[in-house]
């Protein structure tokens, strides 16, 4: 998409504000160690594939309306297991080459990682029950 | 880096005297630009097995705009034209809608950060499906900008600065064009053009529009239609090479239904009067018949005078790929192929041939399967249909009524037409004179339709079959006999 407007989101201009502030309405303290957004490959390397926790992996895009839905639920949830499991969040226009290594081609596109092996995933939108099943296999198992 | 399998002997003929040529090859095919003719060519070699890159890279426009994957049909042509010409379409649909029987009570007003966002997600979707398209197809993808080097040889540099080069067998160079500018005092540092239109971040507000080709007129029409007061600096003729009967019929609506236009002046300096989103502007501009100078203000000037190839800055000397000096466009054979047999061309860039996206694809696709299939078919560019969404949308196809008396002489022609009130038009009292069609056919040659013209809603969708007609051959005895359907517009 057009790069003046994907600049403006970032920057979080006014008219932006209501969109701007949902994903940071969960301003728990859990939820923010728990949720992060990979910066880069050896980020991904060291907080997703190195981890000794479980990690699910958000990967989503600026122009992708169900992303915007399923982004909050899911961080939501992780919350609620109480730092038992991580998220990490792959925008995948900045990260493209993450994206396609791992073969997203719709978003979003979830990915549950364990020791740096894909276990578990899923396309699309899932409602807070199906996401906490998701994320209790990828603890418990 | 893989190698390819077996060398190519022509090779050594291609020379044209420069320095040696490398033995084998790091791909069959690079297609320099990821626009509508090159993504079309670098999918179909890849359906034959052949080792394919793409080079897309976008330059900045002055005001800093930038886009992805896809060409400037995705990005800020065809896509978001039309969906922003809709937009326009459904406010008019709203205000006819009251007659209708709807109710409703709060005033109708145009958000611009709404439709632009909803439109450039849209287009973010269309970058992603590229990129997964070319990934599925086994083709590789490199965002950088080509350039030519040496035979069969090119520099790819990205967006920070590192260089890579890259040699292949075969070359399309489909690099597309970009708007060009005034080359007047103000105008790259304060005019916007349609690659900066479609992603703005604010509304234009009161807009000078420069230019009278389908560009300016298109995007003149839509945002008259979402609410804006909307000028038209025109320096001498509406639509050049299009119809002039039709061009003007579609210049008259627009300025009877809100655009003003100031016909025979050119902008001759723009300056700042006040920063903003939009800011302000002062236009100077002085008459092409006469002394007169003219001054304005807006919040925006938008420039649409044309555009121009980017065939300059990739080495195209390089390499002896000969290009049209004064406009930049590359002469090729009826098989897009340039004077270096290993080079072809395609899109826009080529010269005496119609910029179109769909005539883009479909050379594209041809040209490969020619190269790789075996095929012999050639791209045929007789008979084109085109549509121009103005906001009374005007379709075409075949020769305009001018270029028909030229080629056939004017008692060889006959004109068959007809104005028309579309049944959508009669209850809200909206014009009963304005929709208009016309055939022009050749006496001598049975009365064959070559020329078909519809000013009217839904333009493309009319045109579209009739285009398929045109090329069957069709004749106006045919057309007859053909029974209408009722009620809509194309029975006329």
């Amino acid at each position: 998409m057009a790069q003046r407007l994907a600049l403006q989101r970032l920057l979080s201009l006014p008219s932006r504000g209501p969109l701007a502030s949902q994903s940071r309405a969960f301003g728990t303290s859990a939820c923010r160690r728990s949720t992060f957004n990979v910066q880069d490959g050896s980020d991904f390397q060291d907080r997703v594939l190195n981890s000794s926790k479980p990690v699910v992996v958000d990967f989503h895009a600026q122009w992708c309306g169900p992303c915007k839905i399923l982004g909050p639920r899911l961080e939501k949830m992780v919350a609620k297991q109480e730092g038992k499991v991580l998220m990490a969040k792959v925008d995948i226009d900045d990260h493209t080459d993450l994206a396609i290594e791992y073969e997203v081609s719709a978003v979003p596109t979830v990915l549950a990682m364990k020791n740096g092996d894909v276990v578990d995933k899923f396309v699309g939108i899932k409602d807070e029950d199906q996401l906490e099943a998701f994320l209790k296999k990828l603890i418990g198992a | 880096q893989a190698h390819k399998e077996e060398d190519n002997p022509e090779k050594t003929m291609e020379v044209n005297g420069l320095p040696s040529v490398p033995d084998s090859y790091d791909y069959d095919l690079i297609v320099i630009g990821g626009g509508s003719g090159g993504l079309a060519a670098a999918k179909e070699a890849a359906k034959y097995e052949k080792k394919v890159m793409v080079l897309d890279f976008v330059t900045p426009t002055p005001q800093g705009s930038s886009w992805g994957l896809g060409g400037t049909c995705v990005n800020v042509g065809c896509i978001p034209k039309k969906l922003m010409h809709q937009a326009a379409l459904l406010g008019q649909a709203l205000q006819d809608s009251r007659k209708f029987g709807w109710q409703f009570t709060e005033e109708v007003k145009h958000n611009w950060m709404t439709m632009t966002e909803s439109v450039q997600n849209y287009i973010g979707s269309l970058n992603w499906g590229y990129r997964v398209a070319l990934r599925d197809k086994k083709v590789t993808y490199e965002n950088a900008y080509g350039e030519f080097v040496g035979p069969h040889t090119i520099k790819a540099t990205n967006k920070k600065g590192v260089e890579k080069l890259y040699t292949a067998e075969r070359f399309i160079i489909a690099t597309g064009e970009r708007p060009r500018y005034l080359g007047v005092p103000g105008d790259k540092e304060h005019c916007i053009s349609s690659d900066d239109l479609f992603s703005l971040p604010y509304c234009p507000g009161k807009t000078l529009v420069v230019g009278a080709s389908y560009v300016a007129l298109e995007c003149a029409g839509f945002l008259a239609g979402l609410g804006l007061d909307v000028t038209v600096m025109v320096r001498s003729i509406l639509l050049r090479g299009f119809d002039q009967d039709m061009a003007n019929r579609i210049g008259e609506y627009m300025n009877e239904h809100g655009v003003n236009f100031i016909r025979e002046f050119v902008p001759i300096k723009v300056e700042q009067v006040e920063e903003g989103t939009p800011g302000k502007l002062k236009v100077t501009a002085k008459s092409t018949t006469g002394n007169q100078i003219i001054e304005g203000e807006y919040n925006t000037v938008l420039l649409a005078i044309g555009r121009d190839p980017c065939t300059r800055k990739i080495g195209l000397d390089r390499v002896g790929v000969n290009i049209n000096e004064k406009t930049g466009k590359i002469p090729v054979n009826d098989e897009e192929q340039t004077n270096v047999p290993y080079i072809y061309a395609i899109g826009d860039i080529l010269q005496d041939k119609l910029e179109l996206t769909p005539v883009a694809i479909q050379a594209g696709r041809l040209l490969v399967q020619r190269l790789y299939a075996g095929a012999t078919t050639k791209c045929d560019y007789v008979n084109v249909p085109t549509t121009v969404f103005t906001p009374l949308e005007y379709g075409a196809c075949g020769y305009s009524e001018e270029t028909a008396v030229e080629k056939f002489g004017e008692e060889n022609i006959e004109v068959y037409h007809s104005h028309f009130w579309p049944l959508e038009w009669t209850v809200p009292s909206r014009d009963n004179n304005k929709c208009y069609a016309k055939i022009i056919c050749n006496i001598q040659d049975n009365e064959r339709v070559i020329g078909f013209h519809v000013l009217g809603p839904n333009a493309g969708e009319v045109t579209q079959g009739f285009a398929a007609a045109i090329k069957c051959g069709l004749t106006k005895e045919q057309l007859d006999g053909t029974v209408g359907i009722h009620p809509v517009c194309a029975e006329v």
